[in-house]
């Protein structure tokens, strides 16, 4: 109250300053806004004044130059921009600012009409100043003449400076009559010019009067004094403002003291009554039978009743010295323990954080308060305590007893005599799943399974309406719907006066006895049903019980075993370990399990799968044994199929390959062992394929069958002879001590396949291939038994790939070259794979010329490939393999580029224009090069398509296939020319040139070797150039070495030749130098000696 | 004071001439007898801040100002070549010729007004003119704003030189200071005005005697020689017709601005200051040599015809005007 009381005339206080400072401060702008102005003002009509003065002096000729004009003009512009755009005088008042506007345009206006007057004023002053010379120069020709002019000139100064003197109209007459006056023709020239200048002067004089008037017009001054005026007045009206505005702040600082001496007043009441209400609070703490102290913010204690020092003694006289809180919490602590209500001790720390909740403090002799600590609102505390000793006693008898229910194993449940439940224990929460709270208020049927009649709980309610105990069994549901058993007793309670005031049931949960009752019941019935054999042991192995099945598997009753050990069933088939390591198993790891031989009753002996447990007792000792058994023959008979089945091939009952690498690995291991040799063959029919696309599979599965018997008939019986898959056999010979030896059985094999065959009533030839490897000559001698294994198949299936490629039916000796030479492929594979990116290839250039004047007409681009290691490799060593591996596809593109690139440069240096030849493979087309791709590359390098020849091999050709026609079309619709490379060597019919687009055909070297001595080639040649020639088709001939060669061919019109009788395939720049521009000489260059 | 009143016998025409010359010289000279005060001499300008000088220094050569990046504030004012092109018209953005010769940025400060026809109170103001001309930087201070505000150095000096930054009041703030700070002094003429008799030879002597008795001095004034009045191309005779071609908007003068009849041909004085550096001369940068600019102001701005040997010693005087900058190549004598 008083705090805020404070507040408040703080605030009113603060107000009036703020008052206060507001009114100095509003009076003070206003005081500058006008003084602003004020000085704005008298600047402008001082520079106003200094433009009059200048005027003054400029139309007077006193002024010689502008340049303090300009300074003014500037002066002038900028206070005007001020008083426009700077923010003084009153805004909001329209009257001002039009003012402001008009004296504004005034003054500019003043400022252009005084622009006017300076130029205007030059020009008088010029002729004032040439006039003079002009009289000079009269002079000297006509004195009476010059000194006519010489009073117009007089006249006209005096008539400036001394107006009044000399009247404008003689003037105007006297400079007429200057004009006029003939003169001769020299003279008269001078005097026009004098003329010219006079008017001129009389002209600027009246122009400047004008302007003087419009000057005078424009009313700068009259506009000042207006605007002057205004501000003035506007002053005058904020002056009349601002007083009243002062009256007005006056009244609000009256009004301000005067709210502050009421609300001083109003504190000062407020004091009495607090007093006043302070002893009334003294008086109520006082009698109230809690005890009770007050602590205020400061925690020191301000009030407090008698039985609060009752409560604690030893506080007593304390608190004259100023008991505080803490101390008051520090003694407590030394004398009485605190709990929370729930039973935890407290410390002292908790006290302070626990806000107003009570607590329970303990005293040494066996006193107990209910504390509670309580905030004030102006953060003191309140302290109450009330003595709860006699109630803290009850309340420790009462728990003994609830702890022993609470605690029984049994599920207690007490109703009233109506059967409505009051109390439940935890027991009867876990055993039921409701909780207490669920539990209390319902009726005990709620736990009811059904099994009872409504007769069985009208005599559980007779009887205990008799006041009897009732003892029986119920069948209840719990919470989740699972059912239990309990047996139960229940008894009356009775109150004081003998009557019964409630029921109480004490059950317990049997519902696991009846469980295991059944559990047993149940495995006594799988004991006697199971298909599987059950015996059980003693721990010194004497049978003790056995189920049916095992009467039926071993066909002994149980009455014939019982007692005795289990080695009735032996079938001597297991030595004595094999027993030991059972029932070693059994002791240390307490089972056993495995294929077990037995015989039955009948003498029979069978496989059975048997399963042993030692069953140990609650000390760990083993009480008994129990052996479970089924009988698997069936399953042995099968798993013996699935064998077969897995290493023999089902079609011709020979090995598989799987058998084969097994007895392939005996045998390797055996010779090794045993230090001999033998032979391994690896089989491939010849023409199988054929048969078997031509007759079926059906005819083709009974030749294999047909061969499979043959082979093994080459072969003996020690031997293996293996299907490795489709048509290929393995042949593993033993005892193979001469390569001699081998090919024999070689010959042996290849013969007999090639006999016909008869099938369905057919005959049918076919042929064999046999790859032969030799153990241990062709491996080396650390290599691990897989790794010899496969060597020698990879081996056998080398030299069957030999003997195929060397033609049909043959056999060959494995080789250790064979592994070379592929290892040596792949090795170059490896290094064209490379040879792109690491830039190795480049371009040789051969040209090919025109047969009679040898001039140079194209180039064939030729590749190479400059390999790290080996050196230069031709395209014959390299090309197959790229078109094998599908490099041919990147290389290709790079060699179309490059040349085209090459060439089309030669063009545009026009260094050399020629023709490019370049090759073309058939693979390409497969690897996606087309005439797009080629048409790209054309436009990217520039070369027109019109310069550039394909050569295709003939194989190409022969392909025949619509797609290799439209391809090589494609590229014809490009507009390049196709040509036909090595014409002759391969399958040459003429009808396909007629089908194919070819324009040009190239005589393979082989056929000019010869010539022209070579009569079988001469005529080829000439032949084909004939034949060409009906066809319209040019001819080139390939491989030209010698002068010879050269003239015969040109005789039989050969018009394009090649070959090292020109030029070898050179480098570009050696092209550029012997057949650019500079060269001298296009002459053939004979290289014949060199080639 | 006798000497005013014209004697009737008419006899001495000496003495009237006399008379004449006496009552003209207290015209002309009147209360200031000194006349060589007409012209005044240059001096280095004071209490320019050299922050903004070299801000504005840097923005006078950026082409950033015009629409395409091509064309800078020095690219038609050379500070080398006197603050010209010496184009008979100027080049702008995208090749673009202009309309008007570019006069000087050198001396610029007690010029009255800016561009040939005055259309600009002040540096700050005229600066707008060449940014918005399609002929020459067609850009727009928002465009030249947003392309210097993307410039982190550019925007760092502004910081260091105004509170607020880059925009458009500062721009033309600094490149007016730094024009301000183009001022060419010690020309020989100011030497010998600040009294270094040797520094004028005797044929430039006469040559500023000439210029005075023609009465070019009587607009070409001030310590610009020129720069601080209007007058009208063609005072004494048709300049237009007898330069033949069309009348061009750029021709009509001061008429563009104030569009008073009396404003027709009106253009602003130029100063002579750089007249010798900076040909092609008029405001059409029709004339290549001064010599023939000095004889067409003597017939149409005087009303006659200078001899030749006057024009050259006029020549000579007007070479004595330039002053130095250290920005201004040493012209090639």
């Amino acid at each position: 109250m008083r705090i805020a009381g404070i507040k408040s005339i703080l605030l009113v206080v603060v107000a009036i300053l703020v008052v206060i400072s507001a009114y100095f401060y509003i009076q003070d702008k206003h005081l500058r806004v006008h003084s602003d102005m004020a000085i704005l003002l008298a600047q402008l009509q001082e520079l106003d004044t200094r433009i009059d003065r200048d005027v003054l002096r400029i139309s007077s000729f006193q002024l010689d130059q502008y340049d303090s004009l300009v300074e003014t003009n500037k002066e002038v512009l900028v206070a005007l921009g001020k008083l426009k755009n700077g923010g003084l005088g009153d805004k909001e008042d329209g009257v001002l600012q039009a003012e402001i506007q008009k004296y504004d345009r005034a003054v500019e206006l003043k400022m252009a009409l005084v622009e006017r007057i300076k130029s205007r004023i030059s020009v008088i002053k010029n002729s004032l100043r040439y006039i003079p010379i002009l009289l000079e120069k009269l002079e000297k020709l006509d004195d009476v003449y010059a000194a006519e002019g010489a009073r117009v000139f007089n006249y006209l100064l005096q008539y400036e400076k001394f107006k009044g003197r000399v009247a404008r109209s003689d003037l105007d007459a006297m400079v007429k009559s200057f004009a006029s006056r003939e003169v001769e023709s020299g003279v008269q020239q001078i005097g026009e010019n004098l003329t010219v200048h006079f008017n001129a002067v009389l002209s600027g004089y009246d122009r400047i009067s004008e302007l003087y008037q419009v000057i005078n017009d424009a009313g700068t001054r009259e506009h000042f004094e207006e605007l002057y005026f205004r501000h003035s007045s506007l002053q005058e009206k904020e002056v009349i403002n601002s007083r009243r505005s002062s009256l007005i702040f006056l009244v609000v600082i009256v009004f301000l003291l005067m709210g502050l001496w009421i609300m001083l007043s109003r504190l000062d009441k407020a004091r009495h009554l607090a007093e006043q209400s302070s002893t009334r609070l003294h008086d109520a703490v006082a009698s109230l039978p809690e005890a009770f102290a007050l602590f205020d913010a400061d925690n020191r204690l301000v009030l407090s009743n008698e039985h609060f020092m009752e409560f604690y003694p030893w506080l007593r006289g304390k608190q004259r010295d100023g008991l505080t809180l803490d101390s008051f919490y520090e003694e407590n602590a030394q004398h009485l323990m605190g709990f929370s209500l729930s039973g935890e001790k407290l410390s002292l720390e908790d006290l302070n954080t626990m806000g107003g909740s009570y607590y329970i403090e303990h005293r040494g002799n066996e006193r107990w308060y209910l504390a509670s600590n309580n905030e004030t609102e102006e953060g003191g505390m309140v302290c109450l305590r009330s003595d709860i000793t006699e109630a803290k006693k009850a309340e420790a008898d009462l728990r003994k007893l609830s702890r022993a229910l609470e605690q029984s194993p049994a599920s207690v449940v007490i109703t009233d005599t109506e059967g409505t439940i009051e109390y439940v224990n935890p027991k009867f929460e876990q055993a039921s799943g409701y909780s207490a709270a669920e539990a209390i208020g319902q009726n005990p049927r709620m736990l009811k399974g059904g099994e009872r009649s409504e007769e069985d709980y009208e005599e559980l309610w007779q009887t205990l309406s008799e006041g009897k105990e009732w003892r029986g069994l119920f069948h209840n549901k719990r919470k989740d719907g699972s059912m239990y058993w309990e047996s139960a007793s229940i008894s009356p309670i009775r109150g004081n006066s003998g009557e019964i005031t409630h029921y109480v049931g004490v059950k317990e949960d049997v519902t696991e006895r009846k469980k295991a009752e059944e559990q047993l019941r149940m495995n006594a019935t799988v004991f006697d049903t199971t298909a599987e054999g059950i015996m059980v042991t003693d721990p010194t192995g004497r049978i003790k019980t056995v189920n049916a099945a095992f009467t039926k598997i071993t066909g002994y009753e149980a009455e014939e075993v019982v007692g005795r050990t289990p080695k009735v069933l032996s079938s001597g088939r297991h030595d004595e370990k094999f027993y030991e390591d059972m029932w070693k198993a059994l002791t240390q790891y307490g089972n056993w399990s495995g294929e077990i031989w037995d015989r039955r009753k009948d003498g029979t002996v069978y496989p059975e799968w048997l399963s042993i447990a030692a069953i140990r007792n609650d000390r760990g000792e083993i009480n008994e044994y129990v052996a479970i058994f089924s009988d698997i023959t069936q399953r042995k008979q099968s798993e013996e199929q699935i064998l077969y089945q897995a290493n023999y091939d089902v079609l011709t009952g020979l090995p598989n390959r799987t058998l084969l690498m097994d007895r392939l690995v005996q045998t390797i291991l055996s010779a090794r062992r045993d230090d001999w040799t033998f032979g391994l063959m690896f089989v491939d029919l010849d023409r199988f394929k054929i048969v078997n696309d031509s007759f079926g599979h059906v005819t083709g599965d009974e030749l294999l069958q047909a061969v499979a018997e043959r082979l093994k008939g080459t072969v003996r019986d020690v031997d293996t002879v293996a299907r490795f898959g489709g048509d290929e056999f393995v042949v593993l010979v033993h005892g193979i001590t001469v390569a001699d030896d081998a090919m024999v059985v070689a010959n042996k094999i290849i013969h007999a396949i090639s006999e016909p065959f008869e099938l369905d009533n057919r005959s049918v030839n076919i042929g064999a291939s046999v790859g032969i490897t030799l153990f241990p000559w062709d491996v080396s001698d650390q290599e691990n038994i897989m790794e010899v294994a496969n060597t020698l198949l990879s081996n056998a299936d080398m030299a069957m790939y030999q003997a195929k490629s060397s033609g049909r039916s043959r056999y060959r000796f494995f080789q250790s070259s064979m592994q070379e030479q592929i290892k040596e492929h792949l090795a170059l594979e490896q290094d064209l794979r490379r040879a792109l990116e690491n830039d190795e290839f480049y371009l040789e250039y051969q040209p090919i010329h025109e047969a009679y004047e040898g001039e140079i007409v194209a180039v064939e681009a030729l590749l190479r490939w400059q390999h790290p290691e080996r050196g230069i490799i031709m395209p014959g060593e390299f090309i197959s393999l790229a078109e094998e591996t599908g490099l041919i596809g990147p290389i290709g593109e790079w060699v179309f580029f490059n040349a085209c690139r090459q060439v089309s440069e030669w063009h545009q240096r026009e260094e050399l224009f020629t023709r490019l030849t370049l090759n073309l493979s058939t693979r390409q087309r497969g690897l996606g090069f087309n005439s797009a791709k080629l048409a790209r590359i054309l436009g990217e390098t520039g070369l027109p398509a019109t310069a550039l020849t394909l050569e295709i091999t003939e194989n190409l050709l022969l392909e025949e296939s619509s797609e290799a026609i439209d391809w090589l079309n494609s590229f014809k619709d490009c507009g390049i020319k196709l040509s036909i490379d090595d014409f002759g060597t391969g399958y040459s019919s003429l009808g396909y040139l007629k089908r194919f687009p070819v324009d040009t055909l190239k005589i393979d070297r082989s056929f000019v070797m010869g010539l022209p001595d070579d009569t079988g080639d001469a005529s080829l040649v000439t032949a084909i150039a004939a034949m060409a020639d009906s066809l319209g088709i040019d001819i080139v001939a390939e491989g030209v070495e010698t002068e010879a060669q050269w003239r015969f061919l040109r005789d039989i019109g050969c018009d394009h030749m090649q070959g090292y009788y020109f030029s070898k395939p050179v480098s570009p720049e050696e092209i550029e130098r012997v057949y650019g521009r500079e060269s001298k000489v296009a002459e053939p260059v004979s290289t014949s000696d060199q080639a | 004071m006798e000497s005013l009143e014209y004697k009737q016998d008419g006899k001495s025409t000496a003495a009237v001439l006399y008379g004449c010359v006496c009552v003209f010289f207290l015209v002309t000279a009147g209360i200031q007898p000194a006349v060589g005060d007409s012209i005044s001499a240059l001096s280095v300008p004071e209490g320019l801040s050299e922050e903004k000088i070299r801000l504005g220094d840097k923005l006078f050569h950026d082409p950033r100002f015009s629409s395409d990046n091509s064309t800078s504030c020095a690219t038609c004012h050379n500070l080398k070549l006197g603050g010209v092109d010496n184009a008979y018209r100027s080049i702008g953005v995208g090749g673009r010729q202009g309309v008007i010769n570019s006069p000087t940025v050198y001396n610029l400060e007690l010029q009255l007004s800016y561009f040939w026809d005055g259309r600009a109170a002040s540096l700050e103001e005229q600066i707008s003119g060449p940014i918005h001309n399609p002929l020459e930087m067609r850009s727009s201070w928002e465009q030249v704003i947003g392309k210097l505000r993307e410039d982190n150095v550019l925007l760092e000096e502004f910081e260091a030189t105004y509170s607020d930054g880059i925009k458009q009041e500062n721009i033309a703030d600094a490149i007016a200071e730094f024009e301000r700070s183009l001022v060419t002094v010690d020309s020989p003429f100011d030497k010998w005005l600040n009294g270094d008799a040797a520094a004028l030879t005797d044929a430039q002597l006469r040559g500023y005697r000439l210029f005075q008795s023609y009465g070019c001095i009587a607009c070409h004034q001030g310590k610009n020689v020129g720069g601080n009045m209007y007058a009208t191309m063609g005072e004494m005779g048709d300049y237009f017709k007898s330069r033949g071609g069309e009348i061009t908007s750029a021709d009509l003068g001061r008429f563009n601005v104030t569009g008073v009849e009396s404003d027709r041909h009106v253009f602003k004085v130029p100063s002579l200051r750089l007249a010798k550096k900076t040909a092609p001369y008029f405001h059409d940068g029709s004339v290549p040599s001064l010599r023939e600019a000095i004889s067409i102001m003597g017939r149409y701005q005087l009303g006659r015809d200078i001899p030749p040997d006057e024009i050259a010693l006029i020549e000579g005087f007007i070479g004595a005007l330039a002053g130095q900058h250290p920005r201004i190549e040493a012209a090639p004598e």
